[in-house]
């Protein structure tokens, strides 16, 4: 029942995708609220998707793989749907769809069922860290499209080549955007990496383990504390600042996908 | 005989603005005064002044829809106390569908001078607000401006005529949106005041831009500028030290050489942390220097550029308004079909007539009578005659005109015509028709 939920919101996706590439071959007014209206009905099924999870899980579904990938991709169309309300960044339907829809495919394709963790690793602990891990990396991805956003932008821009295309949102406000995703996404992906090095410490009674999935996430910690720093302290900003948020992203995507299927490790598809 | 919609007016594609000014309703109390005076040409049932700077129109709804220009004509010339000689050639004269789609696409902007520029929409609310304060206007003029503006509203949504800057003053404005997110309280500066930087910088001060800088070669002219615009004029040797503090700089008349180079530019960034500067080169040859764009942070948009981003959306309103046209031709189709059902028409068509014949008839058989009066006298007592009967008239006309057609009150109109026995000749005659 909760994967036929999440293949409506996976179809609903698509379309909405579909829609935004479309705008951007040919703009016609329609398009976008169309894509818009697709993204929020694929988000409603997708929230009955995780509704069905939890009461079929008995508690908030967010320790396996597939459960927290297709919560990171709902976190981050709920929140476009939200802020777009706020900010004029409609336009980024036309990343955020995408984004949307890989996610909850990613989630639909390595569902294995019900997660069995050993009991050693049971512990409050592991939801807190998988939770803060989940939204930095939503708040991750709100950064990488209005990064994205603001190359193609600042391109057309320099080339001069305004005139006749899909209307992006005006560059500070992305860059501002990017600046507040930054932020709070390193703030709660630091406390992330804190909780599970706490939470190793009491299994193992070590802060650390060498297996690759830690490696890459500190590599994406140190990406985005770099541009973080910049930012405070030399005033990096603009195309500099979202190129090194993409380069941020690639490593996260490469440490969530990469490794977690084909290395070995505690942080693997099921905990095996 | 019947009813139709009418316009009488003269635009600015064949006139000069002296003609257009000649007729224009300025205020409040000349288009009320206006509208009293059309009200009472004879086959005028309801009637509507448009006055911009660009066009003056009267839309009228009339029985007497072939003769009633003439009346209308006259009355203009008369209310602006002007000869009808002056304006008469220029005038334009449309009726029926044609009348309709022509309001329709002055209200969708397709018949402006800079075709989808948005103030015309509000003129027109404007002026059917006043036709319909001084009681002027009916069923057919109130359902035919609305359906104009749900046209505007129509076009403006589903095409892109409006989207986009056709000038080069607002393409810099256009494009300046693009790079900060608003220009509320921004600051701008102007390097050498000439004819288009000065224009450019009140399109930024009228966008919201809060304080302007003015420097000049010749600091006077810059005190003059910064006067005019409310701005605050910088010595021409001083000027890279304020630099940071622009967010916007617009470059204006030069000598040819660059007065902006990338080293100025380079520390006035540094300066600002690299908040986003966007430069306005609008001097022929250029007064900053080219590469400056290569800068991270600086947008630099010579003339040229402008011109071509103006261009460019200027060729795609063309395309947009093709689309508004169609939009507009089914609006209309809409309109005249309502139009066409509108039955009580003939009942207020047949009471005019029965009424006007009576006053003729009996005018003819006084003719006798008042065969020595002089010619003054005999149009004082035909204007005295005709005032009476629209004073009478004017009412029912007034209460029938507000019931849409027939089939919303048939009991209503029927007494209507019991009353003045219109079924034996009027309406009849005109259904016959």
């Amino acid at each position: 029942m909760d994967l036929s939920l999440l293949r409506m919101a996976i179809v609903a996706y698509l379309v909405a995708t579909a829609t935004c590439a479309l705008e951007l071959l040919a703009p016609r007014p329609g398009l976008r609220s169309i894509g818009l209206n697709t993204l929020r009905v694929g988000a409603v099924f997708h929230a009955g998707a995780i509704g069905a999870r939890i009461l079929s899980a008995g508690h908030f579904p967010i320790t396996s793989f597939s459960d927290s990938l297709s919560v990171l991709a709902f976190l981050v169309v709920g929140a476009f749907l939200v802020l777009q309300l706020r900010w004029p960044i409609g336009s980024l339907a036309v990343v955020i769809g995408p984004l949307a829809f890989m996610g909850t495919l990613g989630a639909h394709a390595f569902h294995r069922g019900q997660p069995t963790l050993p009991a050693h690793l049971q512990s409050a602990l592991l939801p807190v860290h998988v939770l803060l891990a989940v939204l930095g990396n939503a708040l991750f991805s709100l950064a990488f499209a209005v990064s994205l956003a603001y190359l193609v932008q600042e391109r057309r821009l320099k080339a001069k080549r305004v005139a006749g295309r899909l209307r992006l949102p005006p560059l500070e406000t992305l860059d501002q955007l990017n600046y507040r995703f930054l932020t709070w996404g390193l703030s709660l992906f630091t406390l992330a990496i804190v909780s599970g090095i706490v939470w190793a410490h009491l299994v193992w009674g070590r802060f650390w383990s060498s297996e690759p999935r830690l490696m890459w996430a500190m590599v994406t910690w140190v990406v985005y504390a770099i541009v973080f720093q910049g930012r405070v302290t030399v005033g990096m900003r603009g195309r500099r600042a979202a190129a090194l948020t993409i380069v941020g992203f690639a490593t996260l995507v490469c440490s969530l996908i990469g490794v977690n299927f084909f290395t070995p490790g505690r942080h693997g598809g099921t905990f095996g | 005989m019947q009813f139709d919609i009418v316009i009488v007016g003269v635009g600015h594609q064949d006139t000069t603005v002296d003609v257009r000014e000649q007729l224009a309703f300025s205020g409040n109390g000349a288009l009320e005064s206006g509208l009293r005076r059309l009200a009472a040409v004879p086959g005028v049932e309801e009637a509507a002044i448009v006055s911009t700077c660009n066009r003056v129109e009267i839309v009228a709804c009339s029985s007497v829809p072939e003769s009633v220009g003439e009346g209308i004509e006259a009355a203009l010339a008369e209310h602006r106390g002007i000869d009808r000689g002056a304006f008469a050639p220029h005038l334009y004269r449309m009726r029926g569908r044609e009348a309709v789609r022509h309001l329709f696409r002055v209200a969708s902007s397709l018949d402006s001078m800079v075709v989808g520029e948005p103030q015309i929409l509000g003129q027109l609310k404007e002026s059917y607000a006043a036709s319909a304060a001084a009681g002027v206007s009916g069923a057919v003029l109130h359902r035919c401006f609305h359906s104009a503006f749900a046209v505007a509203k129509r076009v403006r949504r589903e095409t892109a005529i409006a989207r986009r800057a056709v000038s080069i003053a607002s393409a810099a404005v256009e494009l300046a949106r693009s790079i900060f997110d608003t220009l509320d309280g921004r600051s701008a500066m102007v390097i050498g005041a000439g004819e288009m930087s000065t224009l450019t910088a009140r399109h930024l001060l009228a966008s919201g831009v809060r304080s302007l800088l003015v420097t000049n070669r010749t600091f006077d002219r810059a005190v003059e500028l910064a006067c005019e615009c409310g701005g605050t004029p910088v010595p021409f040797d001083q000027f890279a030290r304020y630099l940071h503090l622009a967010d916007l700089v617009v470059g204006g008349a030069g000598d040819g050489t660059h007065l902006l180079t990338q080293g100025m530019v380079q520390r006035a960034l540094r300066a600002r942390k690299q908040t986003p500067m966007f430069l306005i080169d609008l001097a022929v040859p250029r007064s900053f220097a080219p590469e400056i764009n290569g800068l991270d942070n600086v947008y630099l948009y010579d003339v040229d550029d402008l011109r071509q981003v103006a261009d460019t959306n200027r060729q795609e309103r063309g395309r947009e308004a093709e689309k508004a046209e169609r939009i507009v031709v089914e609006a209309v189709d809409r309109f005249w079909s309502w139009f066409e059902e509108l039955d009580v028409v003939p009942v207020i068509v047949a009471l005019r007539q029965k009424i006007e014949g009576i006053r003729t008839g009996e005018l003819a058989r006084a003719g006798a009578t008042l065969g020595a009066l002089s010619p003054e006298q005999r149009r004082a007592v035909d204007y005295l005659t005709g005032a009476i009967v629209n004073k009478i008239l004017h009412r029912p006309l007034t209460r029938l005109r507000r019931r849409r057609s027939v089939g919303d009150d048939p009991q209503y109109v029927r007494m209507v015509c019991d009353l003045f026995g219109l079924e034996d000749d009027g309406l009849a005659d005109d259904t016959e028709e």
